[in-house]
């Protein structure tokens, strides 16, 4: 696999992971609101296999509480059904915090070789 | 389109904003749990409730949180004998407030335990941003 390739994928997980801290920020400052139903994002692995990804469907303005089939190469946001546990959010913003810093990282050290073969070139 | 990590932090602050306005309103009833009223056979203080809504923001797409309204408890007031009060009506019962304080202080161990969770949200947002504009730090 090329590094380019890689960059490019590391970058989209970032997105994926940003948008699905948005999700989980408004699950858990709804924790108290009645009626309220939790939501979460379509798995990355769902989206990763979808090459014709453009960056509008990817927008994370694109929220549908019900989750359509039509727009499932996007990260979708859809409804788990449930009320919002706390303890569960929380843990789930651990998770996305670990995969944004190791993206992040993975982008930087991409950068650095890149860098280093433009230099001794 | 708005930045994802931007309105999270947003939707962050709208929590935390609720969860004070709640924790505000906790400490009212707190405050007020013995307060009788000052005329005899008057209402005494009567117990606040607070209600939360979502918040769609069509421009981002996200839901937030704000309070809907702050109501009042129609829980009927209980009385108890004290002649020598000045709300004591003719047979010297006084209402007392409809304040339960074990519900009070459960209400605000929850209240603030929401506050730490939209907290650590801010947080969390904070660090995921310093992560990406780390990036552009050049060290050798």
């Amino acid at each position: 696999m090329e590094p380019v390739h890689l960059f490019s994928l590391a970058s989209q997980h970032a997105h994926w992971a940003s948008v699905r801290q948005s999700v989980i920020t408004g699950n858990i400052a709804n924790a108290n609101t009645p009626g309220y139903v939790a939501r979460e994002v379509t798995p990355f692995s769902a989206v990763m296999s979808d090459t014709a990804l453009t960056m509008a469907s990817t927008a994370p303005g694109h929220m549908q509480p019900s989750g359509s089939a039509a727009g499932a190469q996007s990260w979708d946001v859809q409804s788990t059904g449930a009320a919002v546990a706390l303890d569960q959010e929380l843990v789930k913003a651990g998770e996305v915090n670990r995969a944004y810093s190791l993206d992040t990282s993975i982008m930087r050290s991409f950068h650095r070789m890149l860098m280093a073969s433009v230099r001794s070139a | 389109m708005i930045d994802p990590l931007q309105s999270a932090g947003r939707i962050a602050a709208t929590g935390l904003q609720a969860q004070s306005t709640r924790l505000r309103v906790v400490s009212e009833n707190l405050a007020n749990a013995q307060s009788t009223g000052a005329t005899p056979g008057a209402d005494p203080y009567q117990r606040k409730t607070i209600t939360f809504q979502g918040e769609f923001d069509r421009l981002m797409g996200t839901t937030g949180v704000s309070v809907g309204e702050i109501g009042r408890d129609p829980t009927p007031f209980e009385v108890r004998h004290d002649p020598g009060n000045p709300a004591a009506d003719a047979d010297g019962f006084v209402k007392v407030p409809n304040v339960n304080m074990m519900i009070e202080m459960a209400d605000m161990r929850e209240a603030t335990r929401s506050y730490e969770a939209n907290l650590q949200m801010v947080k969390q947002v904070r660090s995921m941003t310093n992560m990406m504009i780390d990036l552009l730090r050049t060290r050798g």
